[in-house]
């Protein structure tokens, strides 16, 4: 199973998925801000493009996200390519391995993608600005933590933390939803279920 | 030669039971115009896919019988290949504009960068197949920013500029309004008048009638019949099928009207013709008065 | 909505082609980081500067710098405040104290932050980018990597068009998108559910449709529009790789900052 997990699904199928992903991402993005909840939800199409077509088009997706943002509308989203890439990666290969079936199991890959997106943009953060995320929550939290002798390191994995583990519980979850609700035969043809043609 | 030559072919789609297609067999020859009916579910759908190899290629699945398109057996090879023999027009407009490019004049060019036709034949096709399809005015405009029917057609001239020797649609007028359909339904003509064999499934049998010179009939992925469209529409047992009859045909049913072989016209053309005759037949003793 | 913020001209940066702009913007990338100083932070930050003002886009270039002043903001406030190595207090606002030390690390994450920026834009403002998307796949990216990237500039304005549409449809049958949490949470989902779903489902057709124009083939291919390379490029871009050199060299070999 886990060999088959890791297998490239690139075909024209979920090539075209990736734009559509990207799309997705923006437009909850963009949904959240209209309806001015506290949370991003910015990448619901970068976690279902992993649990549709595994994760290397995960991972493609979550990267051309952030260059594009990157490139156009957002030039500072492109140093968190690297964490998107892993959202992308993680959620593909749990959803390959057929791991995620519950909701019960759908929050905890919540869980565990707010970790990694934790962990993997800390390093950025302190990189860039000294640990600091921009968000107004974490910056907070983030300076009480410094004022207290916290080394920056860690206050700024726990303001990324802060930030993240709402946001992706919830991403994970509507995706999930959203999985479980498309057809049977298109969720299939997505994950390459087929591969060779008999004959008759 | 036929164009394209089906030869009791059999299809099953994935984690399916019943086939899809079942035994169809018939053939096409050049600047031949084939209209495929059938009730929604026949196999419609299926049989343009698979005239283009993309039923078995995309969706794998169970395959028998044979189809050869333009000398190429298209089970064997992929439908890149395939493709620049046969041309297919789907349903949504939408869902065909590529996304790859910024006018239409470029989306036309698509196909042929995929393909690797050199940069100074590309201009000619891509000029030809704009002035086919009536779309020169419109070739910097966005392909979003064109209207369904517009959309449709750059559909065709985009497959058309790939040079296939025929044409298959889809449903192509079952999305679009009155206007666009009258677009898509002239465009066909005018390019089989031209030569280039077309095959088109399509729902509005009255505007399939007048062009077809054979129509399929599907059934439950089941030939009926491939025939000549006043033969197929004198059939009795369409209705029993599902399948629609043009109302000029139903209308000379209930009054009577036909011709010697026993058909009824299939266009308004047609029974004006009968029409007259009968007039004649009936008027002969008492002197005509026109 | 234009997803690329691409301002069509006909200046000597524009008719740069976008491998020479890709190649300055990464130099200038590097360089910020090469040449972590005050001053060396200022003059990449001016070189940028004056391309954009020579292509003739500040004005556009401006808001998008402005836009993102909260961060610089952050930085001052956060850094000027807690920043470790704070020693020497600069500014006392009653209770509140903001050192030097953290207000100077403030300032050079600003410049930093608007280096990258600038030079970004560059590339943003001044080159089409179907344009950098055929100039890489040129020199050997995948063709299909190329089709994602130009897609998603395309998909993204229709699906924006799209929630407009969604939005105006929910509330005309009574969704509330105002009002408490709790209400705004729930009616995200019925928002975002069709949408996603039927685009999802609408790749099918279009993965069809673009098999059928060839997309798979993965021969040699070709491209409808020809390269077009100003003469001036070679020199620019051999400009730019000796400012590299100088800088590296400059900060390992003199020591510079
Ligand atoms: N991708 C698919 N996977 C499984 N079954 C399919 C698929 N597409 C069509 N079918 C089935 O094949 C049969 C023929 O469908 P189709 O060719 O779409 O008919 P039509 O175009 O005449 O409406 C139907 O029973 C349909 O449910
Ligand atoms: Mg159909």
């Amino acid at each position: 199973m886990q060999a088959k997990a890791w297998k490239a699904n690139f075909t024209t199928l979920t090539i075209v998925l990736i734009p559509v992903a990207v799309g997705i991402n923006y437009v909850g993005k963009f949904f959240a801000a209209t309806l001015k909840l506290p949370l991003w939800l910015d990448s619901i199409g970068t976690v279902l493009s992993g649990m549709l077509a595994g994760p290397w088009i995960g991972a493609i997706s979550g990267a051309v996200n952030n260059a594009i943002f990157g490139i156009t509308l957002d030039p500072v989203s492109f140093w968190y390519l690297i964490t998107s890439i892993m959202i992308g990666l993680v959620v593909g290969y749990l959803a390959f391995t057929g791991w995620i079936r519950t909701p019960g199991r759908a929050l905890v890959l919540g869980l565990v993608v707010a970790g990694v997106a934790a962990v993997v943009s800390t390093p950025i953060n302190v990189l860039l600005w000294h640990g600091q995320t921009g968000n107004v929550w974490g910056d907070a939290l983030y300076a009480a933590l410094v004022h207290r002798g916290t080394p920056v390191w860690i206050a700024s994995f726990l303001d990324e933390a802060v930030v993240d583990i709402l946001d992706k519980v919830i991403t994970v979850f509507l995706s999930f939803l959203i999985y479980k609700a498309l057809p049977a035969r298109l969720v299939k043809l997505f994950g390459g279920a087929h591969q060779e043609v008999e004959s008759l | 030669m036929a164009l394209i030559e089906v030869q009791d072919l059999r299809y099953r789609y994935p984690d399916q039971q019943g086939l899809a297609l079942d035994g169809i067999s018939f053939s096409v020859e050049p600047g031949e115009f084939v209209g495929i009916i059938g009730p929604n579910r026949a196999g419609k759908s299926t049989l343009c896919q698979a005239l283009v190899g993309l039923v078995p290629h995309f969706y794998k699945g169970a395959i028998g019988g044979r189809v050869v398109a333009d000398g190429l057996d298209v089970h064997k090879h992929p439908v890149a290949e395939v493709a620049r023999r046969v041309g297919l027009v789907f349903q949504n407009p939408f869902t065909q504009i590529s996304g790859a490019k910024f006018t239409v004049y470029e989306e036309v060019a698509f196909g042929l960068e995929n393909a690797g036709v050199p940069r100074e034949e590309m201009i000619p096709r891509i000029e030809e197949a704009l002035r086919l399809l009536g779309l020169e005015e419109l070739k910097d405009r966005s392909p979003f920013a064109l209207s369904g029917g517009q959309m449709q057609r750059l559909a065709i001239a985009s497959v058309l500029a790939m040079r296939p020797k025929v044409l298959v649609l889809d449903e192509p007028t079952s999305q679009l309004d009155p206007e666009g359909t009258g677009e898509v339904f002239a465009a066909m003509a005018a390019l089989c008048r031209q030569g280039m064999a077309v095959v088109v499934a399509e729902h509005k049998v009255e505007r399939l009638a007048p062009l077809a010179g054979k129509i399929l009939v599907l059934h439950a992925g089941r030939r009926v019949a491939f025939d000549s469209p006043r033969r197929v529409f004198a059939r009795e047992d369409l209705p029993a099928l599902g399948v629609a009859v043009p109302p000029v045909t139903e209308a000379a049913r209930r009054l009577g009207w036909r011709f010697e072989d026993g058909t009824y016209p299939v266009t308004t053309e047609e029974a004006e013709e009968l029409a007259r005759k009968n007039l004649v037949a009936a008027g002969g003793g008492g002197g005509g008065r026109g | 909505m234009q997803l690329s913020l691409y301002v069509p001209g006909k200046t000597w940066v524009h008719r740069l082609d976008p491998i020479t702009k890709l190649l300055a913007v990464l130099v200038a990338v590097v360089l910020t980081f090469v040449l972590p100083g005050f001053f060396s932070q200022a003059g990449i930050l001016l070189v940028s500067l004056a391309m954009l003002g020579s292509a003739g886009v500040l004005r556009r270039a401006a808001p998008v710098l402005a836009g993102v002043f909260i961060l610089p903001l952050t930085f001052f406030v956060v850094q000027g405040l807690v920043y470790p190595g704070n020693v020497h207090p600069a500014v006392a606002l009653g209770p509140v104290v903001f050192y030097r030390e953290g207000l100077l690390l403030g300032l050079s994450l600003t410049l930093r932050l608007y280096n990258i920026l600038s030079a970004a834009l560059i590339l943003v403002l001044v080159t089409r980018p179907s344009d950098l998307v055929e100039a890489l796949v040129r020199r050997g990216a995948p063709p299909r990597l190329g089709y994602v990237m130009i897609a998603v500039l395309q998909i993204i304005p229709i699906m924006v068009a799209s929630t407009q549409t969604i939005l105006d449809a929910q509330r005309s049958r009574g969704m509330e998108t105002e009002g408490s949490l709790w209400v705004r949470i729930r009616a995200f989902l019925p928002l975002m559910g069709p949408l996603v779903t039927n685009s999802l489902i609408s790749t099918e057709e279009r993965a069809l449709a673009l098999e059928v124009r060839g997309f798979a083939g993965g021969g040699k291919r070709t491209f409808l529009k020809d390269e077009q390379i100003p003469p001036y490029a070679m020199a620019m871009r051999i400009l730019v790789l000796a400012a590299l050199v100088l800088g590296i060299g400059g900060r390992w070999l003199w020591g510079w900052r």
